[in-house]
């Protein structure tokens, strides 16, 4: 599994913020586009309402101007004073009084009309011609019209004008009063308004211009076209909407009023708003950026904590306490779930590695711990430069002899504690740091002896030997147990763990095999050794180029001094070293396994020279060694039925031989192959009996013909009487259970009688012949024959 | 009002009583405006030298006001009549006349002023109040004891009118400020007559 973690870890944090911004950002955006769609018809509604009020405004204020102006008037009309100068056509007065009251309203025209509505007077100062047009006009309407204000133009200018009564107390004529519309006019409007205005009169058959205005010059030059359709300026920066209003000047010409609202000035405050929530967005924006960012690192800092923490763990690391297990959520809940996890697996690991490098039974390191700590000591000693003499250590491999047996003797149970009780032995011994006893498995142990030499290790395998000479006592029984050890050292003998082991191993099984309690490694010893190798090598070499020889030791019958039978040897003729000694050769043959070929050649070999053979007696028996391995063989029977049908040979004239021991490595499958041998007709004898600790009652379930007393008692027996006994009671053991005997080593004509004395079957030593060539076996047996059947 | 009526009454019996005599007659004016509509209010009197010499002040006329107008609205009287101004109202009243028949003025008076005006041309005067603008009355100054006011019907009768040419004058306050009586010719007989007036530049 490989963690892409920092750009994940970012991705989530990231995917949260994104998307909470993107939803806001969408909102907003939404937000803002109605804002905005709804402010611009807002504002434009707003405009056109507010010019449809500024119209009003307009019409009011024209209303109100015609009321003052009809006040004035009026004023004027009831002055008793003016009254009198009109009746008393007081010209002087009459023009003074009109002025007087047109200033105090602002108006610039005041006349007096007779009932006729013709001109009697003007106010003092003003121009009559202006206003002569007007009142040919004016004569022709109904002056009911004109009393609420008619707008008329004086020459360009439009003015309001009223028309009132002068009654004294019936009408005897009209006052007139007449309003200019002006600048002061519009500059009032826009004051109250907030509107600009543009004031258009058009006299008749002229074109239309603009009398005042309170637009500002720049807008006045983009007001190109007078048109009533006008209904929006453009200036720099601003649109101003417009609605054009029409003075009804009846047939005095046309008067227009132009009203103006800035649609920037309405859309001002909405804009301010809309500035304000773009402000409130970005602040939003950030807010949420950052909310959004707490609110995921809350939720992935856990989670990368988690992460790490996971990883620590898939280090192998269970000690280090998960974060946030005390947040109430469900990051808590997930932290608090991972440490009871982290727990659990740590409490399995430490189970684990209890089974993995302990052993249960004894308590003692097991192979993989005692492993580890040999390399450890390997790498310390590559690590440490300094050229210390303490760069060394030695192994002891060490195997309980005939532990087998004791179980399947006394019972696992009784083993077991007998394993336990080796332990503790082994174990008391005082130990130096960096030293181990271990349990291998089975009844192997190992000691690490650090910073010790071979001779140290020799010294230590000596004290254990001898802490093994005091028996066990173990339920009430004493246990005499030895062991084997084997001693590899490094850096010697290996430097690498599993060949220092393996070669203690092989030392080991080299003393086993020796029975020499201990053994110092050496690489003669090592079937996987260069030189084992070669010698391996050598040793096929001589069975495909016929180095072997065959050599045959008679067996004389003590009665008759008949040669019944010989046991076959194999001699190995070197092309350069000679005749090579069989004990430099069959040890390594047994541990390779090459044994079997041996066995193999030696049993082809009798069985091709079988029929050749004249022993001078009748039914000659050939004996054959056979080792551990050939019994474990299963195909062994087979191949032997085999050869004998290829050279015709009865299966009567092999004695098989097997030694205790080899029967004892395996006794159940020994016991199996032995029965089928014996089931072909094969004899089979014990080798070397005596030396072993096979019990009687085993003896007595294997099928065996015959028992062969070790040459050890028999050599002996003329000296010791302990072994003549041993014989004795052997020879006597072996008749009582329907077996014949045979000794060997029999070296001289003492021995020879006093075997003979004892009723032994069968001799066979240097005091009749060492073993003798195959092919030279014929002439010797004639030779023998011809001696002894003659003094017999 | 009240004598006014008594007038009348001594007038019809008056009436009556040349009826029987073969040198008076009854005549009976009939006033419409312009669209043939009766007009009430008009003032009817008939002219010539003989009846101006006839003519004498009458006695006891007045104008008086009463709920802010003038009562009555229009007074017929002869040349010299001395017309009294009783005020019946709590408030003041100025009374005005700026018309050419007779130019006068009674300020601010409150209850009874001591001199009656005499009118002494005749003409029409348009009388007002300077305190109260609605309030207006006119008397007609004629030189001719034979004058009359349409009734409801538009009728105005007019008895013992001896026989003879006369100028047949009527008048409403609907003329034009300043317009002149409406004049044509009527001859008396003997015997009751009839005349139909139809009067126009009236003013709505």
């Amino acid at each position: 599994m490989t963690l892409y973690w920092p750009p994940s870890q970012w991705g989530l944090t990231s995917r949260i913020v994104a998307l909470s911004l993107l939803l806001l950002l969408l909102v907003q955006a939404a937000v803002f586009s109605v804002v905005r769609t709804s402010i611009e018809q807002s504002a434009q509604r707003q405009v056109t309402q507010e010019l449809q009020v500024g119209e009003r405004v307009w019409r009011r204020l024209l209303d109100q101007n015609a009321q003052t102006l009809s006040q004035g008037a009026a004023l004027l009309a009831a002055d008793y004073g003016f009254r009198e100068a009109v009746n008393s056509q007081d010209d002087d007065t009459i023009r003074s009084v009109l002025e007087n009251h047109g200033a105090r309203i602002g108006a610039t025209v005041t006349a007096l009309l007779d009932t006729n509505m013709a001109l009697r007077a003007v106010g003092e100062g003003q121009n009559q011609a202006q206003i002569m047009p007007l009142l040919t006009r004016l004569g022709s309407n109904n002056a009911q019209q004109v009393q609420g204000g008619q707008v008329a133009l004086v020459g360009r200018t439009p003015y309001q004008f009223v028309l009132v009564p002068l009654k004294a107390p019936v009408t005897v004529g009209w006052v007139l009063m007449g309003f200019p519309i002006n600048q002061k006019l519009l500059d009032d409007m826009r004051a109250l308004s907030d509107m600009h205005l543009a004031l258009i009169s058009q006299a008749p058959g002229a074109s239309s211009e603009i009398v005042s205005s309170t637009l500002p010059a720049d807008a006045l030059q983009g007001l190109t076209s007078l048109d009533t359709t006008i209904r929006e300026l453009p200036v720099p920066g601003d649109v101003l909407l417009a609605r054009t209003v029409k003075l009804d000047a009846g047939s005095f010409g046309n008067v227009r009023i132009l009203l103006f609202r800035s649609v920037n000035e309405v859309v001002a405050p909405f804009r301010q708003a809309q500035v304000a929530l773009a402000w409130i967005t970005a602040l939003g924006v950030v807010m949420f950026a950052v909310g959004s960012v707490f609110a995921a690192r809350r939720v992935t800092t856990p989670l990368r904590s988690l992460v790490s923490a996971a990883e620590i763990m898939g280090r192998g690391r269970y000690d280090v306490p998960m974060e946030f297990t005390d947040r109430k959520d469900e990051i808590g809940g997930l932290a608090q779930a991972f440490d009871t996890m982290r727990l659990n697996i740590g409490a399995q690991q430490d189970q684990i590695r209890q089974l993995a490098y302990w052993d249960r039974l004894t308590g003692l390191p097991n192979r993989a711990q005692f492993r580890e700590a040999v390399q450890a000591h390997m790498l310390k000693f590559a690590q440490d430069s300094s050229g210390g003499a303490d760069k060394s250590m030695a192994v002891i491999m060490l195997d309980m002899d005939r532990f087998k047996h004791v179980n399947d003797v006394l019972g696992y149970s009784f083993g077991d504690q007998l394993l336990i009780a080796v332990a503790k032995r082994l174990t008391e011994r005082e130990m130096r740091s960096g030293d181990m006893v271990a349990r291998l498995g089975g009844d192997e142990f190992a000691v690490i002896l650090a910073g010790s030499d071979a001779a140290t290790a020799v010294a230590v395998a000596q004290r254990i030997a001898k802490s093994f000479e005091v028996p066990m006592a173990l339920e009430d029984q004493n246990v005499d147990m030895s062991a084997s050890m084997g001693i590899a050292c490094y850096p010697q003998h290996a430097q690498e763990v599993d060949a220092l082991l393996s070669r203690a191993e092989v030392a080991m099984y080299a003393a086993k095999a020796r029975t020499t309690l201990m053994q110092v490694y050496d690489p003669s010893l090592d079937s996987a050794s260069a030189q084992t190798l070669s010698m391996l090598t050598e040793l096929r070499q001589a069975v495909a180029q016929g180095e072997l020889r065959l050599f045959l030791q008679p067996k004389i019958a003590l009665a008759t001094n008949a040669v019944v039978a010989a046991e076959a040897l194999v001699r190995w003729q070197h092309p350069e070293r000679g005749l090579v000694p069989p004990l430099d050769f069959i040890p390594f043959a047994e541990q390779t396994g090459f044994v079997r070929e041996l066995t193999n050649w030696v049993f082809r070999e009798t069985a091709s020279l079988f029929n050749s053979l004249d022993s001078g007696s009748p039914n000659l028996r050939v004996a054959i060694n056979l080792s551990t391995r050939d019994l474990l063989d299963v195909e062994f029977p087979a191949r032997l039925d085999a050869m004998l049908a290829e050279f015709h040979v009865p299966p009567e004239a092999f004695c098989l031989e097997i030694t205790e021991s080899a029967i004892m490595d395996d006794p159940q499958r020994a016991q199996n192959t032995l029965h089928i041998l014996s089931k072909r007709g094969f004899k089979l004898s014990i080798d070397d009996f005596g030396t072993g600790y096979s019990s009687l009652a085993y003896l007595k379930s294997l099928p065996v013909d015959e028992l062969k007393i070790d040459k050890s008692f028999v050599m002996n027996m003329e000296s010791d009487e302990d072994d003549a006994k041993i014989v004795r009671s052997t020879i006597d053991l072996a008749h009582n259970l329907g077996l014949t005997v045979v000794a060997e080593g029999v070296e001289n004509a003492l021995i020879w009688d006093k075997l003979k004395a004892l009723e032994c079957d069968e001799a066979q030593g240097y005091f009749m012949s060492k073993p003798i060539p195959a092919h030279e076996f014929s002439a010797w047996a004639q030779a023998w024959n011809a001696r002894h059947q003659a003094s017999a | 009002m009240q004598k006014n009526l008594i007038r009348c009454f001594l007038l019809v019996a008056y009436c009556f009583g040349c009826m029987a005599s073969a040198r008076a007659a009854m005549v009976q004016i009939q006033v419409q405006d312009e669209h043939g509509k009766a007009l009430p209010d008009a003032v009817v009197f008939l002219e010539s030298r003989e009846a101006k010499q006839l003519a004498k002040p009458l006695q006891g006329s007045e104008m008086a006001q009463a709920g802010r107008q003038f009562v009555p609205s229009v007074l017929i009287v002869t040349t010299g009549t001395a017309v009294s101004f009783p005020n019946r109202d709590t408030v003041r009243h100025h009374v005005y006349s700026f018309s050419p028949a007779k130019k006068f003025e009674l300020k601010l008076f409150a209850g009874t002023p001591a001199n009656p005006v005499v009118f002494d041309k005749s003409g029409i005067a348009v009388l007002g109040c300077n305190i109260h603008d609605n309030m207006a009355a006119w008397v007609v100054v004629v030189d001719t004891p034979f004058f009359a006011r349409t009734d409801s019907l538009g009728l105005a009768g007019l008895s013992d009118v001896p026989a003879g040419s006369y100028r047949l004058r009527v008048w409403h306050s609907r003329l034009p400020v300043g317009a002149p009586a409406a004049d044509q010719a009527l001859t008396v007989g003997s015997t009751p007559g009839n005349a139909t007036v139809r009067l126009t530049g009236l003013t709505p």
